[in-house]
């Protein structure tokens, strides 16, 4: 392994474990025991086969939405818009199971993972065009168009796509054949994991393994430099920021296709920031992606059972992912004033060692 | 029914809920003139909101109240800026990660500190005071529309004007800009721009606080998880909007505000309030949409006209 991964992996396992002990040192400050906590936490997160399952399930949106953000910022076209596309795909898979409700699975699922792929890459084209052909910055028109899409599938949710038991906020229930079936029981783990170990193995082959993959990874190192080398930019910037929005717009769908089976108002609590935050920490790594996933995914499930044994808000993991980040982000800054402290302390010595 | 959405109370709820958008927007103007875009608005907000709650229900004041939001207001501007300026980490993470820390924290505290989910009011949360100018009681409209607001209404409207004048009129203001602009004409004129950044940062924070405030002690006197409800996103887009000028942003706040009440006094008639509150985030991207086109027809025009010369 290279010199430069090793040095990451240190300060990436130095960040998390920064965060966990403020983590433990607000548990102590609000007169709670973090060995307790955190042991709450652990069993909460792998401590049997439904708090297994609860973990996996959570980590079904994340992995998507990670391996979204990173393929965008991989080619250095920033797309912030993942919870919109998701809304987007999430409502038009609930549209085609409430729609076509007697198709059979086999059909069924995949027109509606169709769907969704194309309401959010449509999404997604959009900034994308915007960006390569007026230089239009995609940061701030992605994060507009979020709210846009939110407002958006909240009115048709709300009047006509509402459902006829009152203003819930949500759809009719998707028909059976749309419902993917439950792998444990009380869990919401589906069969949507399996799904999204195939769409992993395709997103690290087309990443890691092709041409397209390494000229995305070009482009998002030094535009000019692909560009002389004879990478179409513009079009291979579009194709990541389309790819991306079609993996937020079908971890939409899972949501209702294997969750709710409908759609609802709210229906992602945040799942395209958490991926985003995700693949920020991993540095964009495909694999690294679904570690991340998996570890925040039991953060999420363990802080339940937290919360339940020992009354601390289960809040505060979004404190500690976050924090997480602000150091991962600080990584290369803390770095260079650490090595310019020790130079500068070398350098007084020296001179000590001289006028000695 | 039109009589019902479109009156005088329409316009008092304009005044009220822009003024949150204004002052986040000036904060927000001021950095991005520095040259930084700060996302983290929407967090520094929810801060400001919190802590204006917390520090007027334990002190019995809204002075109090006001003085906490705007010394976390500070601190979280200060760490912005040294994770962005100091530590040179990109700028849109860092706002990303304080908006997330500040939606976990609030809640988090909100259920250590008072031991409830969702929202928090109690009689012992002292709102900030109402304030009139004299001059204008009697006057059937103008006391409706200006007067009873919170000091907060007044005092975003005197930062437009102190802060147009800080920016064109004197020598600091200069600095600020060219602090984003021309930041090593800047270093070789002997002023620092990374000073000028931190100022710019720490500013929006306090504003950012301010805004809080208004939204916690001002007309409501509540705190409720994720109350920014977008605001600060809605800022950044009057600062596009507006093109960072003071005068302009807060017209353009002023128009979101609008567009703001007017969504719920349409959703009190039981019209689908969506639409109306799309508008600032739609309109954004068109405006964008105009710049760039502009500049582009520009460019062209500039090569065109070289190669005639030629």
């Amino acid at each position: 392994m290279k010199k430069k991964n090793i040095e990451y992996l240190i300060s990436l396992f130095l960040s998390i474990f920064a965060a966990l002990v403020i983590g433990a040192f607000i548990m102590w400050a609000n007169g709670r025991n973090p060995i307790v906590g955190f042991a709450a936490l652990i069993k909460g997160a792998i401590g049997s086969k439904y708090n297994i399952a609860t973990t996996l399930a959570k980590t079904v949106p994340l992995i998507l939405t990670g391996l979204a953000t990173s393929i965008s910022f991989r080619s250095g076209i920033f797309n912030i818009g993942g919870e919109g596309q998701l809304y987007l795909g999430a409502f038009g898979a609930a549209l085609v199971g409430i729609s076509l409700v007697n198709l059979p699975g086999l059909v069924g699922i995949p027109l509606a993972l169709l769907v969704s792929a194309i309401a959010g890459g449509l999404y997604a084209l959009l900034p994308a065009i915007l960006k390569v052909r007026y230089n239009i910055d995609e940061v701030i028109v992605t994060i507009m168009l979020n709210t846009v899409a939110v407002l958006l599938t909240g009115y048709l949710v709300n009047y006509p796509f509402a459902s006829d038991v009152g203003k819930l906020g949500a759809t009719e229930v998707i028909g059976e054949g749309y419902q993917l079936s439950r792998l444990v029981r009380l869990s919401t783990l589906n069969t949507s994991i399996f799904y999204v170990i195939v769409i992993t193995i395709i997103m690290y082959y087309l990443l890691e393994r092709t041409s397209i993959g390494y000229e995305i990874k070009m482009i998002g190192q030094n535009p000019d430099f692909s560009r002389y080398g004879g990478i179409n930019v513009k079009r291979r910037m579009i194709f990541a920021m389309v790819v991306s929005g079609v993996l937020c717009g079908i971890a939409g769908a899972f949501e209702v296709l294997g969750v709710h089976y409908r759609f609802l108002q709210h229906i992602s609590p945040g799942y395209a920031w958490d991926g985003m935050l995700i693949a920020l920490i991993v540095k964009n790594n495909p694999l690294g992606v679904v570690l991340m996933s998996l570890f925040f995914g039991a953060l999420k499930t363990g802080s339940i059972s937290m919360e339940n044994a020992t009354g601390i808000p289960s809040e505060l993991i979004a404190v500690i992912q976050s924090i997480i980040i602000l150091f991962i982000a600080g990584e290369a800054g803390f770095k260079s004033k650490i090595k310019g402290f020790f130079a500068r302390k070398d350098g007084r010595k020296k001179v000590g060692e001289k006028n000695a | 029914m039109l009589k019902e959405i479109i009156n005088l109370t329409l316009l008092q709820h304009t005044i009220r809920t822009a003024t949150p958008l204004i002052l986040a927007a000036l904060g927000g103007l001021l950095t991005q003139h520095a040259g930084i875009l700060n996302i983290g608005m929407e967090g520094m907000i929810l801060l400001g909101a919190f802590f204006g709650v917390v520090g007027s229900y334990f002190f019995g004041s809204s002075l109090a109240g006001t003085l906490l939001a705007v010394a976390v207001g500070i601190v979280v501007g200060l760490l912005f800026a040294y994770f962005v300026i100091d530590l040179k980490s990109d700028e849109f993470i860092i706002g990303i990660a304080i908006n997330m820390l500040a939606g976990g924290l609030t809640i988090f505290l909100l259920r250590s500190i008072f031991g409830v989910k969702g929202a928090f009011s109690s009689p012992d949360i002292v709102p900030l005071p109402r304030f009139s100018v004299g001059f204008l009681e009697g006057i059937p409209l103008l006391d409706t529309l200006f007067n009873n607001h919170t000091v907060f209404v007044y005092v975003s409207w005197l930062l437009v004007a102190l802060i147009y004048v800080y920016l064109y009129k004197t020598p600091h203001g200069i600095w600020l800009r060219a602090a984003g602009e021309f930041p090593d004409a800047l270093e070789t004129a002997g002023v620092s721009p990374r000073k000028m950044k931190y100022i710019s940062s720490i500013l929006c924070g306090v504003f950012c606080g301010f805004a809080g405030v208004h939204l916690s002690l001002g007309y409501l006197t509540l705190f409720t998880e994720n109350m920014s409800a977008n605001r600060g996103f809605i800022a950044m887009a009057a600062i596009i909007f507006g093109g960072a000028h003071p005068v302009k942003t807060f017209i353009a706040a002023l128009m979101f505000g609008f567009f703001d009440a007017l969504g719920i006094r349409l959703q009190v008639v039981g019209i689908p309030s969506q639409f109306t509150q799309m508008i600032p985030y739609l309109g954004t991207i068109v405006v964008l949409f105009i710049v760039a086109k502009n500049l582009l027809r520009k460019k062209k025009k500039a090569i065109e006209g070289e190669s005639y010369n030629e």
